[in-house]
This record gives C-alpha cells, structure tokens and sequence, in this order.
C-alpha cells in the first residue's frame, strides 16, 4: 500500500471530525483499532500514564463503555449535549512506512452548551495503522493547550 | 450583614437559604469566619518533598504558597510582595530557594524573610528588612502528610481540630505498608460557576448517586456497579455520618466478615491475584491479620474535613472558593509507597475514569450544581431541605450521630459548623458542643 499523502491524512482528520461533531461515536470508534489507546494529558505533554493521571487515558474497551454511557440518555453532563464545530488544521504527515503513519495536527474546537460558548485548542498525534484495505487510528494523543488549567466540562469525546 | 434576615435565621436545622449559595456578601464573611479563622487543608507533604519546592494555594481567596526549606521545615506565605503588593510567584510549582518581585527587585528567601531590596540607599537607616517580611500563616502543622494552615493563631492544635476523623486519615495512609502515600501523580481541575458548598455538600451525599451516576453504574462499572448502587438504596444498611467538629462520612465498608483479600472498589480498581497476594502480605508484616483486615474494609469511605478537604476514592479533593458563584476544585490523586506498581497502576486508571474533567462520572455531579444555580434563581422557594433522616438519627457510643446512608445527617453537620462559626464568637467555635441527642419517635 502506498505510503500516507498529506492530502489523505487530511481527508482521514476532516472525515473524523464531522463524525465527532454529529456525536456518531459508535462510527467513529469503528474507525480505531482493536488495540488503540486514545490518551489525552492533564499536565502539558504528559510523560509516563503509569506515573501520572491523564485527563483521558482510554483503551478500545473503555471507549466503548464511555460511548455507552453517553449514549445512555442519562449522561447528566451531556444533556443537553455540547454542540461543537472542530476547526482542523497544521496537518503534517510526520512519517509514514508501507503501513504505518504518524499524523501531526493543530486542533480548534468551538463548543456550546447551556448557553456558554467555549474554545479548546490543541496539537494531536495520531498513530495510523492500514488495516483491513483503510487506515485506521492505532493511537490519539490530544494535548489540549489549558489541559493542566481548570476545564469544567470536557465530558464530549475531543 | 445580609438585610432583612440574618445570618442565624439562614440555617436552620433542617433546612438553609437559598441566599447562602448566592450573595457576595455572606460569600465574604464565610471567607472572614470561616476560611480566614479555621484550619484549612492546602495539599500534601509529598508535592513539596525536597528542599526548595513550592507550590501556590490558596486560602480562601487569598493567594499563597506553600514551601519547604533547607532544613526542611515547612512554611506557608502570601503571595504578595510587602512593597506594593503584586504576587511574587506565578507559577503552580517549582523548586526555588527564592522569590523575586519582578516589579522593583525585593526577594524573600522561601521562609518569607525580605533578603533582598535593590538601591536600598533610598530607605535610609531606619528602614528595616525584618518588619517587611512576607505574611505568613499563623499556624502551619501537618497529620499523615495533610498540610493544613490557619491563618488566625488561636486555633487547636490540627490533631485536635481533625478529631474523629482521624481515624479515617489514617485508613487511609495505613493502605500503603510503609504508612504513606504520595500525591505525586497529577491534580485534576475542575470548577463551575456556583457556590463552594455545594461541592462540600455532594462528597457526602448518600443519596445521589444511583441518579446522577446511574449511566457510570450500568456502563463503565458494570457487574461491580450494580453491586455499588445497592449500597445507596433505601433498604441498604449502610450509614452516614456525623463525626463532630463539622466533619463528617459516608460509611462504605464491605459488610461481609472482615477478610484480608484487597477489597475490589471500582473507585481504587482491581488487579492481579499475585499483585494483591504480595500486597495483602506485606499490610500483614507491618500491621497484623487484624488491623489489616481493619484497613481493606473499613478505608471504603468518602470523608470531609470541614471546611474545605473531601477524601474520596484515591485522592484529596481541594475545593477553593472563588467567589459566590464561582469555585474551583483540586483532586490530588495518591499512589501509595511500598506497593506493586500494578496497584497504583489500577489506582490512577480507576481515578481517571470517575474523576477530572472528563470523567465519567464527576462532571454529572458539577452538572446538578449548575442545575442547582439556576434553579436557585427561583424566590417564590426560599429553602433548601436538608431534613432527609431526622427522624432515625442514633447516638453511637463514641458521640458520633449516625443514620442511613442516603440520609442528609453529613450535611446537617457541616452546617451546624458553618453557623457556629459564622454567628458566634471565635470563642464560642472553639468550644465542643454537645452532639444532639438522638429523637424517639
């Protein structure tokens, strides 16, 4: 298979902020590998999650549970759910083998809810693995800006 | 003072005021009488290990840091510098020997001593270094490794002050075979726009959680959450409790015969039999069959300090005033020395899952808050009803008043603090008072 283009990686990205945006998790949990590992710091870069508490640190499983419960309707956090537009951008295929990529990008997500409008923004690293004939995300690291400041809700999947 | 009612006529015994969780002015006053008067928990021993380190807290809404000195005694300073009052630290930690005021150049040494005064040829010789010291804490003591500073001298000591809860704290430090634990693992932040007390109110309640936390419950915790949830339904029999001083408990323990297996909680996670086997022996080794049994079920709490430290799961919980309708809150999770990685491994991931920003299940409890704020705007209804459990209240043989549960006696007692302290004198909130006795139907 020929190696990851950053046209493509940005049609990966765009693809998977539109299914996070419409809150299709289930798709987009479709899109991960059995073995992925969706980390998101809670103190800047983040070192060792062994070490340290991250604000997400979820494998395939524990996403799925997540998903389950926003899907609850009981999700007192998300009802009414954040309605978000993601602004993705700074895209940069970082390094990329026969069937392995590593994606850079710079992440702007608008959010709105209960009337309080709030912008997060982050750089994030995918590891992308070609399985199946389609690339699909190994690893997600999102290390948003304020991640180490207080955030008072950040119960949508970023 | 608040017009038309006052202070004692806001709290009452079954029921507070809804303008306690909204107006400035009382918000001000708590932060006179009972933050700025009180003992209050700033973090723990081990954030500030060595020599040098700091970390910023505050008290009440007062900046301040916290230190720990060459000979490794611990200080807690204001943040501002005694020429013309900006903060001498901006930072949330580090290690310095040191703080310099950008503004003109004045250094103080991390004990809040002034050792530093650029062009002092302007003062002239009367000026002298020792009166423009930092602030300082009137009194900073520390129990287990909990930092606690007051900033009025006339406190008991924190031994004293801690009283039944106690007990509690060291459960909770006596998990790890060497007695400690480490707060070393990150601090989760949170906040709403809404009063401190609420937050104060939540980490004790009962009665809550399979509502707010039933889609953790049946989801993310699944077998074991449905066993959780039975534990806070009418007809459990486990209890809440009053433990004197303004503190207070919800009473998890397993009730089944005092084993020595780990307890599996879905708050502190589960792991390998051989990871448990060599903890569950090593509590053994330094504390005995008995006492560790006592420690693996009886550390199964969510306990408050009045007024500002919730511990809960694994971590410290901070909640910060900020103003009326604003409050920020600190989680410091705690790994705990002498144990299997595997085990604090466990610790941290069952932390993240519940707790921080992305929780799944503390942010439902900062959604009732904001819930609570709105609806607070609400005249026509002026009370808020704590009176859950009245009725079957008991007096333990220790003094401590406990009932159900799901009943409201935890914050019953956090409110009789609250309005001893903010109606009586300094005198009077010293005293121990009588606890109530229990009522026969």
């Amino acid at each position: 298979m020929p190696r990851l283009s950053r046209a493509e990686a940005e049609d990966i990205l765009y693809s998977e902020a539109r299914l996070l945006d419409e809150r299709r998790y289930h798709e987009w949990l479709n899109t991960l590998t059995a073995d992925a590992i969706y980390w998101m710091p809670a103190n800047g870069d983040g070192v060792d999650p062994n070490r340290e508490i991250a604000l997400v640190y979820d494998n395939s499983l524990k996403l799925r549970d997540r998903i389950d419960r926003l899907a609850s309707g009981v999700a007192h956090a998300q009802s009414p759910p954040s309605r978000t537009k993601r602004l993705v951008s700074n895209v940069q295929v970082e390094a990329s083998e026969e069937n392995a990529a590593k994606i850079l990008s710079a992440l702007l997500l608008y959010e709105l809810r209960r009337g309080k409008e709030r912008i997060f923004a982050g750089r994030c690293e995918y590891q992308m693995r070609f399985d199946d004939s389609r690339w699909k995300i190994a690893a997600k690291k999102v290390i948003l800006v304020n991640n180490d400041e207080v955030i008072d809700n950040l119960t949508f999947i970023v | 003072m608040p017009s038309q009612l006052n202070l004692e006529e806001l709290v009452q015994d079954s029921r507070v005021h809804r303008r306690i969780y909204l107006e400035q002015e009382i918000f001000e006053l708590e932060m006179e009488r009972i933050f700025e008067r009180n003992w209050v928990f700033l973090g723990h021993e081990s954030e500030i290990a060595e020599s040098g380190d700091y970390k910023t807290v505050s008290i009440g809404t007062q900046p301040a840091i916290m230190t720990r000195d060459e000979d490794g005694d611990l200080h807690v300073v204001m943040n501002r510098c005694m020429h013309r009052g900006s903060t001498i630290c901006q930072d949330q930690r580090g290690n310095s020997s040191s703080f310099r005021c950008w503004y003109h150049g004045w250094t103080y040494n991390n004990k809040g001593d002034l050792i530093g005064v650029p062009y002092a040829n302007g003062y002239g010789s009367l000026f002298d270094k020792r009166k423009f010291g930092l602030v300082k804490a009137a009194r900073v003591e520390s129990y287990r490794g909990l930092v606690f500073a007051s900033l009025s001298p006339e406190v008991e000591k924190l031994a004293d002050y801690l009283a039944g809860a106690k007990y509690y704290i060291d459960l909770f430090m006596d998990l790890s075979p060497e007695g400690a634990v480490e707060a070393r693992a990150g601090t989760h932040r949170y906040g709403y726009d809404g009063n401190w007390k609420f937050q104060m109110e939540n980490g004790v309640d009962g009665y809550h959680p399979n509502f707010v936390h039933q889609a953790f419950f049946e989801t993310q915790a699944k077998k074991i959450g449905r066993k959780v949830m039975q534990i806070f339904t009418d007809n459990s029999d486990y209890e809440s409790k009053d433990l004197g001083h303004g503190h207070s408990l919800l009473d998890m323990a397993p009730r089944r015969p005092a084993g020595t297996r780990p307890v599996s909680n879905i708050l502190r996670g589960a792991t390998s039999q051989a990871a448990g086997e060599a903890y569950t022996n090593s509590l053994i080794r330094r504390y005995g069959q008995e006492r560790t049994a006592e420690i693996l079920t009886a550390s199964n709490v969510n306990l408050a300090v009045f007024p500002n430290l919730l511990m809960i799961g694994i971590q410290f919980r901070n909640t910060i005033p900020i103003s009326a309708k604003r409050t920020d809150v600190h989680l410091l999770p705690t790994t705990l020395k002498g144990v299997p990685d595997e085990i604090n491994i466990a610790r941290l991931r069952a932390h993240e899952a519940f707790y921080g920003s992305a929780g799944g299940g503390a942010p439902d409890d900062v959604e009732m808050f904001n819930r609570c704020t709105d609806g607070l705007r609400v005249k026509g209804a002026d009370w808020l009803e704590l009176s859950r459990g009245m009725d079957r209240e008991q007096v333990e043989a220790d003094g401590v008043t406990s009932a159900h549960i799901t009943d409201e006696v935890p914050q019953r007692a956090f409110y009789r603090r609250w309005k001893t302290l903010m109606c009586g004198s300094p005198a009077e909130a010293q005293q121990v008072k009588p606890l109530r006795v229990a009522r026969t139907s």
